[in-house]
């Protein structure tokens, strides 16, 4: 019979009585129940809350929102309701609406496209590089007289060639929306994500790297113009209570949530160190099976954060069967690429169309490599992977 | 309370009350480590159908996000119309304009709803739906209403923000339109701890749209059939909102009751209209809104007597800096802009004791001279 482990820095193991591991996905993809095992604290802040009754916009969210712009570095955060709203409102301030292109990465989670689309404009993609952000090379050739922005994707936790991407927005007069949602303290060059664009979006969904207890996102900007609008196109262009200065969404960070989000940013240095640290791992464990694994560029100028551990793999399909059936979460960072979704196909784009992200999502799988990982967990995939190839 | 204070919410008085079922039920959550949609969104979302008495419920992020989704549902976008009153919350202006469409307005009658008489005139060949607005919980006229939409195909959306189980002729509020959209904010009689929103409809094809669309498009995890934005309501919340509506009968109860008991006692001032029960409505009261004369004065005296009270709006829509865009004159509206100089709330929510439903009686009273009835 399998019980939970009573050893303390392996609480998700399922272990036999007799102390043999059974398999049944030990090496979850989820770690939530680790991560609020001991919930006290974040309990006394809710009921403190809950009877304060300060649900909308109150001093939990004023303090979440200096904090987290501390944690950027950058002088402004807005707490809105979603990573997805993060970006609509961005892209909306900055006047992009119908008629207009964006110019993004296919490889990317559909809310990206989604939240230009939203706007009325119309989604432009850009192929991806080996490192899994847009090439900037490709952006360039997408360009068009009606593109008004670039929407570059910092996916997996990496960030995109922001330098470059720049200089090309600088050179045709487009605004930069940095989608920062999977890539929180990540940084090239010494500067971190979210400070090169107009305004960067982040998310606070529970799988992210910095997660509340339900949605939530945050936009970044050094903008004080912007931030000021902002503030108000996320709470119905209210002014104050009776004045409306202009027609806007209701999407404001929840004060629960930023109650759970303050509690928890004092552990992202923690969260993104033992990210690192697991990736470095699975990266030198993986290293021998070169013949069946791309692991991607790890340039020492980029602190990627991990969200997501991607690597191209062979045999993706029969590989991560294999994982799963041994108790390993392994995952799929997407199977469909965004063009190729049944949304997109009045967009005209055809399977051929952007062949890394094409080939990407037939190759890659994503492994666990969250912070409350154990080393025996790590050691156990990499075995479980080389069983796959080598016997 | 002992120094006598009335104010206008009271919302740790309601979590006083229910703490202990509060907290358990976010500890659910917590153990479940499902914090996106899940058991506790479905269970919400079945219980909230029963009571608007639909087959369908969908749970969305705020009663805003329920009126955008549901119009752009039924089609309204760009270049479309849709009839609506000027008198209410922006946001049921706002959905109209953040789809592209125009926002046409029509005045409204003394119960602060739409008047149907004036529908017909503001239809044009553009027109795609109409808005009507279930204002200070009272439902609308809804008969003249759906059939004017019949005669002229065009969807009704309801706007029950402040409305959930109203009832029109017996039949509750988002149960008449093609879609019923439902605000859960804090301030509403069923309220959660954070924005939250409801859509009810009793179409099926309507409802799997919706669903849909208020989770980013996607038909499973990776089949995207449509671009949309994330709008979902908050396990957490759904959690908290399934506690709550335990006492939502109650409570709903006890609005009524304070209303009546205003209405009594209030009804015979000849400078001050309450509103009046309609055997053909139950109003549910999200607000008891008076018109009176000298209001800010009232307001004024209420407040240095510790009384709260609020103006549920002192600007109407298309006055409104956003709302001047639609170019409306000044009296447009005469009826709606006249009750915004005249409106006040007094406080109505269930915990109001009765002596401090007494002295909001005995202050407007003093006010205007009038001796204790």
């Amino acid at each position: 019979m399998a019980t939970r482990s009573s050893v303390p820095d392996d609480p998700g193991v399922l272990r036999s009585e007799s102390g043999v591991k059974v398999r049944g996905m030990q090496v979850k993809f989820s770690y939530l129940d680790r991560q609020f095992e001991d919930v006290d604290a974040y309990l006394s802040d809710v009921r403190a809350l809950v009877l304060s009754g300060d649900f909308t916009l109150g001093s939990a969210v004023t303090e979440f929102e200096r904090r987290f712009a501390e944690l950027c570095r950058m002088p402004y955060a807005i707490g809105v309701g979603s990573g997805t709203d993060a970006l609509i409102l961005s892209l909306k301030i900055l006047g992009v609406g119908p008629g207009d292109e964006v110019v993004t990465a296919p490889n990317t989670f559909i809310a990206t496209v989604g939240a230009i689309a939203m706007t009325g404009a119309r989604p432009v993609f850009a192929d991806n590089d080996e490192s899994f952000t847009v090439d900037p090379t490709r952006i360039e050739a997408a360009i068009t007289p009606r593109t008004k922005a670039i929407a570059p994707v910092h996916y997996t936790g990496s960030v995109a060639d922001m330098p470059a991407i720049m200089k090309i927005a600088r050179k045709h007069g487009l605004v930069v929306v940095e989608d920062a949602c999977q890539s929180i303290m990540a940084a090239r060059d010494g500067q971190p994500v979210g400070s090169w664009g107009d305004t960067a979006c982040f998310s606070l969904h529970p799988l992210k790297n910095l997660n509340v207890w339900g949605d939530a996102g945050v936009i970044v900007t050094r903008s004080a113009e912007l931030n000021q609008k902002l503030r108000l196109f996320r709470n119905h262009g209210l002014a104050n209570r009776d004045e409306v200065e202009m027609f806007g969404h209701n999407s404001r960070l929840d004060s629960l949530q930023a109650v759970i989000g303050n509690r928890l940013i004092t552990q992202t240095e923690f969260i993104t160190t033992k990210r690192i640290a697991n990736a470095r791992q699975l990266d030198e464990g993986l290293a021998d099976l070169k013949e069946f694994i791309r692991i991607p560029p790890r340039p020492e100028n980029v602190k990627h954060v991990y969200h997501l551990y991607v690597i191209r793999v062979q045999r993706r399909d029969e590989l991560l069967a294999h994982l799963r059936t041994n108790g390993i979460d392994a995952k799929v960072h997407y199977p469909i690429p965004v063009h190729l979704q049944r949304a997109a196909a009045y967009l005209g784009y055809e399977p051929g169309d952007f062949p890394v992200a094409e080939e990407d999502s037939r190759t890659t799988i994503t492994l666990p490599a969250h912070q409350h990982l154990t080393g025996d967990e790590i050691d156990d995939m990499l075995e479980q992977i080389h069983s796959f190839y080598l016997s | 309370m002992s120094d006598g204070a009335v104010p206008y919410v009271d919302l740790a008085a309601q979590h006083r009350s229910i703490r202990a079922e509060l907290l358990a039920a976010i500890g659910g959550v917590l153990d479940s480590g499902q914090f996106v949609l899940g058991e506790a969104v479905s269970e919400f979302e079945r219980r909230f159908a029963e009571l608007c008495d639909v087959p369908f419920a969908v749970g969305v992020n705020s009663g805003t996000d329920a009126l955008i989704l549901a119009l752009k549902a039924v089609g309204v976008g760009a270049s479309d119309e849709v009839i609506t009153v000027p008198n209410s919350f922006v946001a049921s202006t706002t959905c109209i304009r953040l789809l592209g469409a125009r926002p046409v307005f029509v005045d409204v009658r003394t119960d602060y709803n739409i008047d149907p008489t004036k529908i017909t005139g503001a239809i044009t060949p553009r027109t795609k739906a109409i808005l009507p607005v279930h204002l200070t919980g009272r439902p609308c006229d809804m008969a003249p209403v759906l059939e004017i939409a019949k005669e002229h195909g065009l969807h009704v959306i309801e706007d029950c923000a402040q409305a959930v189980a109203a009832e029109y002729q017996g039949q509750r509020v988002g149960s008449f339109g093609a879609v019923g959209c439902f605000s859960l904010h804090p301030l509403k009689t069923l309220n959660a701890c954070g924005d939250g929103g409801m859509l009810t409809t009793k179409d099926p094809e309507l409802y799997e749209r919706l669903r849909i669309m208020r989770n980013i498009g996607l038909r499973t995890r990776d089949d995207c059939v449509t671009w949309s934005s994330n709008s979902r309501l908050d396990s957490i919340q759904a959690a908290i909102l399934l506690v709550k509506l335990r006492y939502l009968d109650e409570w709903t109860e006890r609005r009524r009751e304070n209303a009546r008991y205003y209405m009594s006692r209030l009804g015979g001032i000849p400078r001050l209209q309450v509103p009046t029960d309609d055997p053909h409505v139950k109003a549910v009261y999200h607000t008891f809104v008076v018109q009176a004369e000298s209001r800010d004065e009232l307001r004024k005296y209420l407040e240095e007597r510790g009384i709260g009270s609020a103006v549920h709006y002192p600007v109407p829509i298309h006055l409104t800096t956003a709302g001047r865009e639609l170019g409306y004159p000044e009296w447009s509206f005469p009826v709606a802009e006249e009750q915004a100089r005249r409106v006040l709330s007094l406080p109505v929510y269930p915990e109001l004791l009765q002596w401090q439903l007494d002295r909001v009686c005995q202050t407007i009273r003093e006010f205007y001279g009038v001796s204790q009835a």
